[in-house]
């Protein structure tokens, strides 16, 4: 019942809003105004808040499922859905580090021997294997894990 | 909805035509599509992956093709608003045909989607997935944002859940939604929940609070809270914070504190489930970390890295090192780093080295990388993992690319593991009336 409640004080508002009125500004470019290749450096153009998503600055990798659980509608405007099913896939057999060999400074996921190194990293950091093997993409998993 | 279930193949072949079939229908079915509209455009990218290696479970040698396809249907309304998307991959074993796994394949995603010119609208309807707050959901549904006025937004998202279920049966239902304020030049805050329905009464139920703080151009601050109400326990704090006082110094502190109770809840692979002894549910840990990064001139950059787990029962572990990174535009990139791991577990104390390097020659891109990682105590009477790859690719036309990649490898597993990789990338973009877009992605 208390879940209920908490459920209904976040959506009644949103009708209300969406009842109330809109903004009425434009909406953000369908695509990127100009190409952008390989790892982009926002700053070099950007000086608001977008400058904070320079792809090149060291800890982005980290920080980018902040951006995305905020501002995909922004990630959409330069990234296809599939970059993101690359690595958040419901079934995907092929790591993104073998699939993108020719991107070595990309920051991709279980580099080298990961058949071993997954026991050690399972064991420190188990959140980061869930992100993408919790509940989805994680049909080789039973292959050992019965 | 039943078709997101995993399921035993009960014979490959049919499901191999299927899914063949389905391919050339929505093959079919765009190859039309420009006739919809004259501004209509469409475009997309074939994959074909041809691999060799060996079963780790089964030791023996496995030769699987792949055929991933994505394609994108744009503006097929005269006013441009209309798209469609499709993203999927068939795959079959040429050699070994002994199992019913020798073929498989996924719809990634498939949606209609609606894109307003104003309060960015948009209305997604069909397999996809969402990121809104403490929803990261792939569902067959529907999905709705807009903007509204004084600096207000919200979404809302509906659908059968897509999930892979190979120990424990998972969630037949998805909803939730978010609420935004954000004053674009300082801060966004969000609030956001997502509950999921169960047969089995496993349902979940997550609320969450998130923020993107930037009150300063220097100054960034990221992160989120999530509340797990079916366990009554916050799941997750992780916050972020950088501060950049010139523009080639970077200096980035992030804080994450996990209770594995209300996170691991109800997973449905059994290598992260809190019922087998892999996971203690009692755990909880606090990383504490660090960096610092340098960029004396455009094309490198210097960082250094740090991080500390501090967990409640097991004992701790510390990940320190740097890196360095040189890169010419579309011509040359190079890099490598060091990092040591000092745990108060055996296994926990290693140190780890990479080095790699990509030049392109014209339309040929080679590829070199190094990745060594020395155990303090061996593992199968192994202390040094290595694995050494090389990749070639060549620009036939400006759409079409063959690249191919061979992976040497000893570790703990293998004495001599040797893989090899094909791909054949074919991209095509077929514009009948709209202006040239930037979506560049990889290729």
């Amino acid at each position: 019942m208390k879940n209920t409640k908490i459920l209904m004080i976040i959506m009644v508002p949103l009708f209300a809003c969406l009842l109330y009125a809109c903004a009425n500004t434009n909406s953000m470019y369908k695509a990127h105004p100009s190409e952008v290749q390989g790892l982009p450096d926002c700053t070099e153009c950007h000086t608001d808040n977008w400058a904070a998503l320079n792809h090149k600055a060291v800890g982005f990798y980290e920080k980018h499922r902040y951006y995305a659980e905020q501002q995909k509608f922004a990630c959409s405007v330069c990234h296809e859905e599939s970059f993101c099913a690359d690595c958040h896939a419901h079934k995907e057999e092929i790591k993104p580090s073998d699939k993108y060999k020719d991107s070595p400074e990309r920051a991709l996921p279980h580099r080298g021997d990961y058949l071993n190194q997954h026991k050690i990293d399972g064991r420190i950091d188990p959140v980061s294997c869930a992100k993408c093997h919790g509940r989805t993409n994680n049909e080789r998993c039973k292959e050992c894990h019965r | 909805m039943k078709s997101h279930h995993t399921r035993k193949l009960r014979c490959a072949l049919p499901f191999a035509l299927r899914m063949v079939g389905g391919i050339a229908a929505v093959c079919s079915l765009l190859a039309g599509a420009p006739a919809i509209t004259h501004a209509a455009s469409l475009s997309g990218e074939s994959d074909t992956i041809f691999r060799m290696g060996l079963s780790t479970s089964e030791k023996r040698n496995l030769y699987p093709a792949y055929e991933y396809l994505r394609l994108s249907l744009t503006d097929i309304d005269d006013k441009g608003a209309v798209s469609f998307y499709f993203g999927g991959w068939g795959r079959v074993d040429l050699a070994d045909r002994s199992t019913d796994k020798y073929a498989d394949g996924d719809l990634q995603y498939g949606y209609l989607s609606y894109r307003g010119k104003q309060n960015n609208l948009l209305i997604n309807l069909g397999r996809q997935f969402v990121t809104e707050g403490v929803a990261a959901e792939r569902f067959d549904g529907v999905y709705l944002r807009n903007d509204f006025a004084a600096g207000f937004g919200g979404a809302l998202f509906a659908g059968a859940a897509v999930e892979t279920e190979p120990n424990f049966k998972g969630e037949s239902f998805v909803y939730g939604g978010r609420i935004t304020h954000s004053m674009p030049k300082y801060y966004s805050i969000g609030l956001s929940a997502v509950k999921t329905d169960n047969s089995n009464g496993t349902s979940r139920e997550v609320e969450g609070v998130d923020l993107w703080l930037h009150p300063l151009k220097q100054i960034e601050a990221v992160g989120r809270s999530s509340y797990n109400s079916t366990t009554s326990g916050w799941m997750e704090h992780a916050y972020t914070i950088t501060y950049a006082p010139l523009d080639s110094l970077r200096i980035n502190a992030d804080l994450s504190n996990i209770n594995y109770k209300d996170y691991f809840f109800h997973m449905t692979t059994s290598a992260l489930s809190l019922t087998n002894g892999i996971l203690n549910p009692n755990e909880k840990v606090l990383a504490l970390g660090g960096s610092i990064a340098y960029t004396p001139i455009k094309s490198l950059t210097i960082a250094a890295d740090y991080k500390n787990y501090d967990y409640e029962i097991s004992r701790n572990a510390t990940k320190y090192g740097g890196k360095a990174t040189f890169s010419l535009p579309a011509s040359f990139v190079a890099g490598f780093a060091i990092h040591r791991m000092d745990g108060q577990q055996d296994r926990l104390r290693y140190s780890e080295y990479r080095a790699f390097a990509s030049k392109k020659i014209d339309k040929l891109d080679l590829t070199a990388d190094f990745f060594d990682v020395n155990y303090d105590k061996s593992i199968n009477g192994i202390k040094n993992t290595y694995s050494i790859s090389g990749a070639a690719s060549y620009r036939l036309t400006e759409n079409f690319k063959i690249s191919a990649n061979v992976d040497y490898s000893k570790n703990p597993n293998f004495d001599n593991e040797v893989k090899g990789f094909v791909k054949i990338t074919y991209a095509f973009n077929m514009k009948s009336g709209a202006e040239k877009g930037a979506k560049s992605e990889k290729y």
